[in-house]
């Protein structure tokens, strides 16, 4: 009703002239190369070959993909590994994280403050900490880990292909567990009284009021916290590149990794725009997921469906 | 019983924050180790500090005006994603159309976006421009995620501003984009202020983009970090000399956010 009288009072050409520069700006930035990358995906550009100049071959780099690349199949399947695996024991140890700090202690800022840590540190950074930590000759890591058993003399965690993405894995879940406790935590806060308080009413003991009250009403949060960690997960590349490049072989070779090395080591654009495509659609799908899931409807009131205060 | 179960949780609790907080700890303690100390068979805890690293990485090799690339880059890329950005935030969270929240899922998709499928024909793009290796490719490639992070962040810190007085301000005879400007960007300047320091920590923070696209003279810190790291005789001193300048200032910006992070780390989903 406001908007129709702001209308009638003043120029209806605001609007979109408000707009239209973000808008250009991400068809300049990002819908341009998107599109450039389907494109070169139909062609044999390669920039090591000679006589590959991006002439059209159809579906040829599609076929290839489908059809021969093994170690594409094998990144595609790690990255799913890597996800499943992050996502599930990164949201339990968050979310347990998560219930301790808002059970059982009053004054949670300074805990709260000191566990960001690891989650803004660029990415690159803690690549390169669990590096120092994790060398084969000196590492911290390394040390303890020996001293209590847990590895043997001679091996080194980053070189071992059964214990490098078991690493990778714990590495990222030393990163982003604090994620999931800030979101949760936040979540939990903002939980209405009535529902327990009608519960407690009703004889619920704590574990019921916990299945039956705290986890229905949290699950938009849930299924945003699920999904943000999902998509990141997903994309993964930093921490992997440096830690091991893909290594030792191909064993930590996740898809963003793969992709990297089809087009920038390799040098075969044409069918690494193929591999950026696969990425890409994946993350599109989890994405309308993320959306449907978390601001299911659209519109203003239920934009934040179900836990605005 | 109570208390003994606080206890119980204070202790873990603790536990988990000492584990948080070692690894970050140690390549602190790193960047004043001798190259003795660094490398010691037995880790070593306690030490005489050495303070060469630092000019030896920024000075001797030259890392300083990777510090001010990166400054430079992230400064930039938060101010156009802000300029760009806060505008269309407002159109979002104050007109009706036909699309609108197609046209804010389209910039969800965006922030989302993988930076190795873009970075590709991005980096096609820029050759053909002429423009790698200078710090606009950078800030472009940047401007990808965090022009949608302002578009979300700010629709709702605009949407939490009531309507009603946008209408008394028109009442007394300002224009529509005269009481954006005047009345809602002032109202909502904590908001813009913590998207603007988001903006700058993830742009600091991005790798892959500034790795592809600059090499040279454009090389941000991020893409500093693993030219340090040879096969043989990594300089582990100044390698965490490194780490420990491109991650400090974040730390503190962080602190000075953290009431905001909840909310533009949920793409303002929740408040915290």
């Amino acid at each position: 009703m406001i908007n129709r009288r702001m209308g009638a009072i003043v120029d209806r050409g605001m609007a979109p002239l408000l707009l239209i520069p973000s808008v250009l700006l991400l068809l300049l930035i990002l819908v341009g190369p998107f599109l450039y990358m389907v494109w070169t995906g139909f062609t044999d550009l390669h920039f090591a070959l000679p006589g590959r100049e991006g002439s059209f071959v159809g579906f040829d780099n599609f076929r290839r993909l489908v059809r021969e690349d093994h170690i594409f199949w094998h990144s595609f399947l790690l990255t799913l590994k890597f996800v499943v695996w992050v996502v599930i024991i990164e949201f339990i140890a968050g979310f347990a994280l998560a219930l301790l700090l808002f059970h059982f202690i009053q004054k949670r800022r300074l805990f709260l403050t000191l566990l960001l840590v690891p989650m803004m540190l660029a990415p690159v950074a803690v690549g390169l900490i669990w590096k120092l930590l994790l060398q084969g000759d000196f590492g911290m890591v390394t040390y303890y880990l020996r001293l209590i058993g847990v590895i043997d003399e001679r091996t080194a965690i980053l070189s071992d292909s059964s214990l490098v993405l078991p690493a990778i894995m714990l590495i990222d879940l030393w990163q982003w567990t604090p994620f999931v406790t800030l979101i949760m935590l936040a979540g939990l806060l903002s939980l209405p009284r009535e529902p327990y308080e009608a519960a407690v009413m009703d004889g619920a003991g704590p574990l019921q009021l916990f299945r039956d009250v705290t986890l229905p009403l949290l699950r938009p949060i849930i299924a945003l916290v699920l999904l943000l960690r999902g998509i990141d997960a997903f994309k993964e590349f930093d921490k992997v590149f440096i830690l091991t490049g893909g290594g030792p072989g191909i064993a930590t070779e996740l898809l963003s990794i793969y992709t990297y090395r089809v087009n920038f080591k390799d040098w075969d654009l044409g069918y690494g725009a193929v591999c950026a495509f696969m990425v890409y659609l994946v993350v599109l799908i989890l994405c309308a997921v993320f959306y449907k899931a978390v601001f299911w409807g659209g519109g203003q009131r239920s934009r934040r469906a179900g836990f605005a205060r | 019983m109570t208390r003994a179960w606080k206890t119980a949780a204070l202790a873990a609790v603790i536990v988990v924050l000492v584990l948080m907080l070692l690894p970050y700890l140690w390549i602190f303690l790193t960047s004043f180790k001798t190259r003795l100390d660094a490398l010691a068979d037995i880790p070593v805890w306690a030490f005489a500090p050495t303070f060469d690293h630092y000019p030896k990485v920024f000075i001797d090799k030259g890392y300083l005006p990777l510090v001010w690339n990166s400054i430079i880059v992230a400064t930039f890329s938060t101010v156009l994603s802000l300029v760009v950005g806060a505008p269309a935030a407002y159109v979002f969270a104050r007109f009706d159309f036909r699309g609108k929240e197609d046209l804010f899922f389209f910039f969800l998709t965006t922030r989302m976006a993988p930076p190795i499928s873009i970075v590709v024909p991005m980096f096609l793009l820029f050759t053909t421009l002429g423009i790698t290796d200078k710090p606009i490719a950078v800030i472009l490639a940047h401007t990808t995620f965090n022009l949608s992070l302002v578009v979300w962040m700010m629709r709702g810190f605009f949407d939490d501003i009531p309507r009603d007085i946008d209408e008394a301000a028109m009442m007394d005879g300002h224009s529509q984009f005269g009481t954006f400007l005047k009345i809602l960007v002032p109202l909502a300047a904590p908001g813009l202020a913590a998207t603007a320091v988001l903006c700058f920590i993830l742009s600091w923070n991005e790798f892959l983009y500034a790795f592809i696209l600059v090499a040279f003279e454009g090389r941000t810190l991020t893409v500093g970090i693993p030219g340090l790291i040879t096969p043989h005789g990594t300089l582990w001193g100044q390698v965490a000399a490194v780490a420990v300048v491109a991650t400090l200032p974040i730390l503190v910006f962080t602190f000075i956010v953290q009431k905001h992070l909840v909310r533009g780390l949920t793409f303002g989903a929740v408040k915290g």
